[in-house]
């Protein structure tokens, strides 16, 4: 360690909440960063209009971030692969069994939505605690078979979201239904953030043989991390089949690599026990944020390609900060 | 009682030996290909799956000594597409067909070591860490070449040679079998011997195993993991511009299939993520096994989805069967 991070961590260590907040500051001045640049170049992004949809897209984003979340927290090296497919898979399922049977209420769109999720976390869970099986492998596994059986449920983009959900693709104003639904899930999240068993998350990832030794039950612990990141990517693929309001195999796959990298961006470690919450939020909008700044210039057809490189350095830039 | 002590001798015996497990099942595959699918032993058929057993095969060299040491590297996929279409613009530049192939081995190299220098101290993070150097990779080799690219495809005329080496036509020395899977076949033979029969090779294993005794004997963990890496970019760049002599044209997204495969075809041969197990010819085997099982599933009618879905069921119990970690009791 340099002379810098030491005098650096002295600082930090005065403050015990500094110490435990500490990941945030590289996704706090990057935000403040991206707003300035974005009030100069893109200012209508700040208007009723841009606001409203804005919040569509970023809503699955941030829910699918904030679903690997306690996955990453709890530690083995858990990073969810599988969040992808699974949002795919429960919007497809979602649109061509439910919807496409008749079966519309939101009652029970809301808790098919949850109840896919859960299942699949704690099948993954009950796989990776008792087969004893590196997570990573798990999620890969995961990740394989959902694609198949996402594109044998439906072959191609089709089919429509529940007739209620038409119109909240559009985002024109910021009260919009999916803002509510966020911000819900949000308000979840910071309450269960300041629960023993969020504790006992990060306990378990940071040291599972200490949190062992200790008296706590990390079987539970890790089956509760992966119910929490279900709810929470049941969450992400409601928001998700009301931003295309239809069903799509391949398209949520994206998520993925999207997700990781935003919860890696706010300061989550996959090796566990750092990070949290907010940083995943921060990291999304961030993401977000850096595709639309690099929207404003003109790439031309490798625009897709520049935010894919510039997301690249982010990460490397946020790495060499943690090194250093 | 007798009887018993045989089967621990036999388990003991097989411990470690994960190769045997995987070559079983290549054994089975292929007798239950050749009894029920029409074709399947026929020699075109032996000869498709030799050849994208081969690309596969090259591109996860690198994977299985990344995994050997406990790391992992998903930028393969990406440096291969980016090796694709710098090879195929560099050609369309007018350059020395040798000339390009060297500049874009050296530049894989580069990539290989940056990967490994900046996982080397975050190796937990290794995942997140090659795949953002992935996308650096493929957006800057895709800014490079955008003057001729139309959607990721870069048109170009490919040398005779380069399309012999990897094409399904292609011969070597007139025997009918394209020059790419004797090269893996080459390097194969090359690779288990150095890493089983010397020194380099076994610190490989040492550094996986247990590192702090690996470094009380000597070995630096620094240069190992960077060499791993380096050969890993090496690899992937080398099966990128393999993969042009197949396609005829480059496209960006030539290695996507590879993002996952190579560490399908890892894990199925028998070396664990968890490093210090396994080796390189079980990873020969592991990607054959995923190519007879695709000619398999292919033969029985199943789509390209359900494949996918097979391989992920496939992988979790090969895993169970050697790679478990301890109970966490145990651990203490």
């Amino acid at each position: 360690m340099n002379y810098l991070s030491l005098k650096l961590n002295k600082f930090y260590s005065y403050n015990p909440r500094f110490e435990r907040e500490k990941h945030l500051l590289v996704p706090i001045v990057l935000i403040i960063l991206l707003f300035t640049v974005i009030a100069f170049r893109a200012p209508q992004l700040f208007s009723n209009n841009g606001i409203g949809g804005a919040i569509i897209i970023i809503a699955p984003l941030i829910l699918a971030a904030l679903a690997l979340t306690p996955i990453a927290l709890v530690g083995r090296g858990g990073v969810d692969l599988s969040v992808g497919p699974l949002i795919g898979f429960i919007n497809v399922s979602l649109v061509s069994w439910l919807v496409g049977n008749g079966y519309t209420s939101p009652f029970l769109v809301v808790s098919y939505v949850l109840g896919a999720g859960i299942l699949y976390q704690v099948i993954v869970a009950a796989i990776i605690i008792y087969v004893r099986v590196s997570p990573i492998i798990v999620t890969l596994s995961g990740y394989l078979v959902l694609t198949g059986v996402n594109l044998t449920i439906m072959n191609r983009p089709s089919g429509f979201s529940p007739e209620w959900m038409f119109n909240w693709g559009y985002g024109g104003e910021i009260l919009s239904p999916i803002f509510f639904i966020l911000s819900f899930m949000i308000i979840i999240w910071f309450l269960f953030s300041r629960t023993v068993f969020y504790q006992q998350i990060l306990l378990t990832g940071a040291d599972e043989r200490m949190a062992f030794a200790s008296g706590i039950n990390t079987v539970a612990t890790r089956f509760g991390a992966h119910i929490m990141a279900g709810i929470f990517a049941g969450m992400a693929a409601f928001t998700y089949t009301a931003l295309i309001s239809s069903g799509d195999p391949t398209q949520g796959n994206t998520y993925t690599l999207a997700a990781i990298t935003a919860m890696v961006l706010g300061g989550t470690s996959p090796a566990g026990g750092i990070g949290g919450g907010l940083g995943s939020i921060l990291g999304s909008i961030n993401m977000y944020m850096i595709s639309y700044v690099l929207a404003t210039f003109n790439f031309g057809n490798v625009s897709g390609f520049v935010t894919q490189a510039s997301t690249g350095v982010y990460l490397q830039f946020h790495y060499l900060l943690i090194v250093l | 009682m007798k009887k018993n002590n045989l089967f621990i001798y036999i388990k003991e015996k097989i411990q470690g030996q994960n190769i045997l497990l995987a070559l079983l099942l290549l054994i089975v595959l292929v007798s239950i290909g050749a009894l029920i699918v029409p074709g399947f032993s026929s020699s075109i058929s032996i000869r498709s799956m030799l050849l994208l057993a081969a690309f596969l095969g090259l591109a996860s060299l690198g994977q299985t000594l990344c995994a050997l040491l406990g790391g992992i590297d998903l930028s393969i996929p990406y440096i291969i597409g980016s090796a694709n279409i710098l090879l195929a613009s560099l050609l369309n530049m007018g350059l020395l067909p040798i000339l390009a192939i060297i500049i874009i081995l050296v530049c894989g190299i580069i990539v290989g070591l940056i990967n490994g220098l900046l996982s080397y101290r975050l190796q937990g993070q290794s995942i997140v860490v090659t795949l953002g150097v992935g996308f650096i990779v493929v957006g800057i080799s895709q800014i490079f070449t955008s003057s001729g690219v139309y959607g990721g495809n870069v048109l170009t005329q490919v040398p005779q040679w380069i399309r012999n080496m990897s094409s399904f036509g292609g011969s070597t020395f007139g025997f009918p079998l394209p020059p790419v899977v004797f090269v893996w076949l080459f390097i194969s033979i090359i690779m288990v011997t150095i890493m089983s029969r010397t020194l380099f090779g076994r610190s490989f294993y040492a550094v996986g195993g247990n590192k702090r005794a690996s470094s009380r004997i000597l070995i630096s963990e620094f240069k190992i993991w960077n060499l791993a890496y380096a050969m890993s970019g090496f690899m992937s760049a080398m099966t990128g511009m393999i993969l042009l002599g197949f396609s005829g044209g480059g496209y960006v997204g030539v290695g996507d299939p590879y993002l996952f495969t190579t560490i399908a075809a890892v894990v199925i041969g028998g070396t664990s993520l968890l490093g210090g197990q396994g080796g390189y010819g079980s990873t020969v085997v592991g990607a054959l096994v995923l190519t007879v099982l695709t000619s398999l599933l292919v033969g029985l009618g199943l789509s390209y989805a359900m494949q996918q879905s097979v391989f992920g069921l496939l992988i979790i119990p090969m895993v169970a069967l050697y790679a478990r970690s301890p109970h966490i009791r145990d651990q203490i």
